[in-house]
């Protein structure tokens, strides 16, 4: 018995050899496996009709990153007296790609903790299990080095944000990143970040990110636009730099003593019916607001937002938004972190920008001439007329109503 | 007819700019605030001469702060510390511009180097020079800086108040550009109190009466 297993190995062994010639990295263990597991179609059938494959392009593997480490880095869980055959339970393919990410975490901590805080790994605790997780993007046994230059066509993504990936594409950005030559245009993970990805309209990240490349933006918007710096705060990039986007003014919840986003996570969020009040505090004037809102000027679709033109096709024109019924003022929500840690957005009317209880309920946000209050548009034609009128009536009475000279009691003053 | 000096060279130099520079402003204030109906400056530029002129006028208004300051002609500003007689003043005042001008009385104020202003100006002028006008120089120049007067704003209670107070000023004076020189012809001629405050000399009918410091 005993030496049929020996001969069972070293039959293996040898097929191993002959079946990936250029794994001469791999160790006899790693070969042992891959006496198995590189045949194509090996799968493991999990029920219902769903399998797992078991396939392992040994080459592959072997000049990966992780090839020096072999099959046991990964998955040391496996009993190799037991295997195969040990009638392990898997659920699913997918629930052992998630699952898998313990593995990853084990040498890589800190990119594990990073991603812990991403927004890819709230969605996947929230019970999204095709959240990305470390497989996604850095594949299971083709691992490449981080530093290896992503083809465009590669891009992992894409996988999910096709139509987004789609605008970065055709973007000044990705036109630039898909020509030949060094690679100095940014993709995804320039401005996302790979691991910590958060929601793009939360925090100054992706700013920073844009600043960070174009560390000259500060100096040269300040030679031609007044108040830079609140300008650059309150305006996305993209809504000027992408200038074919439809824009919304999003009104930001903020805690005004911690001054911090609201979010649901908190503990000190807003109720449905706390919300109600106030957007009817907002819409109408009723409820005092018991939260600040900052308004920001952004794209409305994360699309959009990836349509970055040349410096020069920029919107340069002040009136573009700083006139009434412009475009970026038809579109007004209001925005507070939800539980995933990705904003959750209520439409709110167009005329919460403009009306006079505004003035207190969105007293952060205002833009000269574009979110005007119409009743002191009112106010002013009533001054005007009255500045007018008022001189006209009370010379037209004097001329009416003058006394002749000679009607004059006598020894009375003369008239000034 | 007499001669009275009633309006020092700095009083005139400050009141002729300020005038120029107030309509200065409300022009670029209404290019700034209306631009999507008027298009006589760009943006941009309205927003810089408005910017550059505010300035000049706060710089300006400190010639009107300190000439008062240091000369005893600050009592033209000084209120009338007895309540009825302000009140009968004032009264008579606008009782004479509603009624007794149309029947040709004489204006009951009497002109002195002193008391050059009505009991109605006195009161008016000391709002709209020591209330209005710094207050819309300090909303212009939080509006200047948003981000640089952030801490300044949040105390006034968010930029759309202190451009929404920007604004009724600008409202204000916006009508006032047009009753004051209205107000200013109705001296003996109606050129009579512009030509003073030209050459600094209010021609009176009567004996001058002697200041009496109140």
């Amino acid at each position: 018995m005993k030496f049929t297993h020996q001969l069972l190995l070293a039959a293996a062994a040898v097929a191993a050899l002959s079946a990936v010639p250029a794994a001469a990295a791999l160790s006899e263990d790693d070969k042992g496996c891959l006496a198995c597991h590189s045949q194509e179609g090996l799968k493991k059938n999990l029920g219902k009709g769903e399998t797992l494959s078991l396939h392992v392009a040994g080459e592959e593997f072997a000049k990966s990153v992780h090839g020096e480490l072999g099959c046991i880095g990964c998955h040391a869980d496996v009993d190799s007296k037991k295997h195969p055959g040990s009638g392990r339970k898997i659920a699913s393919a997918r629930e052992y790609a998630v699952a898998k990410v313990e593995a990853c975490s084990q040498c890589h901590e800190d990119k594990a903790k990073l991603f812990q805080g991403s927004v890819h790994a709230t969605t996947l605790r929230t019970g999204n299990l095709w959240a990305p997780v470390c497989t996604d993007c850095h594949g299971s046994h083709a691992v490449r080095a981080k530093a290896a230059p992503e083809p465009m066509n590669g891009i992992s993504c894409r996988k999910c944000h096709d139509e987004i990936f789609d605008a970065y594409a055709g973007s000044m950005h990705g036109l630039a990143r898909g020509k030949a030559g060094p690679v100095k245009a940014p993709i995804c993970v320039d401005c996302h970040r790979a691991h910590d990805v958060s929601p793009a309209s939360t925090g100054t990240r992706l700013r920073d990110a844009c600043l960070g490349c174009h560390a000259g933006a500060l100096a040269a918007h300040e030679k031609w636009l007044p108040n830079t710096k609140t300008h650059l705060e309150v305006v996305a990039c993209p809504a000027c730099h992408a200038p074919a986007s439809q824009k919304r003014v999003d009104l930001r919840l903020y805690d005004p003593a911690t001054k911090q986003r609201m979010s649901d996570e908190s503990g000190r969020s807003l109720d449905a019916k706390a919300l109600w009040d106030l957007l009817r505090g907002v819409n109408r004037e009723g409820a005092p607001a018991r939260a600040t809102l900052i308004g920001r000027l952004e794209v409305r679709t994360g699309a959009e937002s990836h349509l970055l033109s040349a410096k020069s096709k920029a919107i340069k024109d002040c009136v573009t938004c700083h006139k009434q019924g412009a475009d970026a003022f038809q579109n007004v929500t209001i925005s507070i972190i939800g539980p995933d840690g990705r904003p959750v957005r209520y439409e709110a009317q167009k005329d919460v920008l403009n009306n006079p209880a505004s003035v207190e309920s969105v007293s952060d946000f205002y833009v000269i001439g574009g979110t005007r209050i119409k009743l002191l548009d009112a106010l002013l034609a009533l001054a005007l007329a009255a500045g007018v009128l008022v001189p006209i009536g009370h010379l037209l009475l004097r001329k009416l109503l003058r006394r002749k000279p000679t009607e004059r009691p006598q020894g009375g003053n003369p008239t000034r | 007819m007499h001669k009275l000096y009633v309006h020092p060279l700095p009083v005139r130099i400050w009141h002729w700019i300020n005038a120029l520079g107030f309509i200065a402003l409300i022009l670029s204030g209404v290019q700034i605030r209306y631009s999507d109906i008027l298009a006589v400056l760009p943006f941009g530029l309205a927003v810089q001469l408005h910017n550059a002129i505010g300035f000049a006028l706060i710089g300006n208004y400190f010639i009107w702060l300190l000439f008062y300051l240091f000369t005893d002609k600050i009592k033209v500003y000084h209120p009338d510390l007895n309540p009825a007689r302000y009140y009968r003043d004032s009264l008579r005042q606008a009782a004479f511009y509603g009624y007794g001008i149309f029947k040709g009385r004489p204006n009951p104020h009497h002109v002195s180097v002193y008391r050059k202003f009505n009991a109605l100006q006195s009161i008016t002028y000391q709002i709209i020079m020591i209330l209005l006008v710094p207050l819309q120089f300090y909303t212009g120049l939080l509006l200047w800086d948003v981000n640089g007067f952030a801490g300044s704003i949040e105390l006034f209670g968010g930029v759309r108040m202190v451009s929404t107070v920007h604004v009724l000023l600008f409202i204000f004076f916006s009508a006032f550009i047009f009753i004051h020189p209205y107000l200013a012809s109705l001296g003996h001629t109606p050129t009579a109190h512009f030509k003073a405050m030209i050459t600094g000399y209010e021609e009176v009918e009567e004996e001058p009466v002697k200041d009496v410091a109140r």
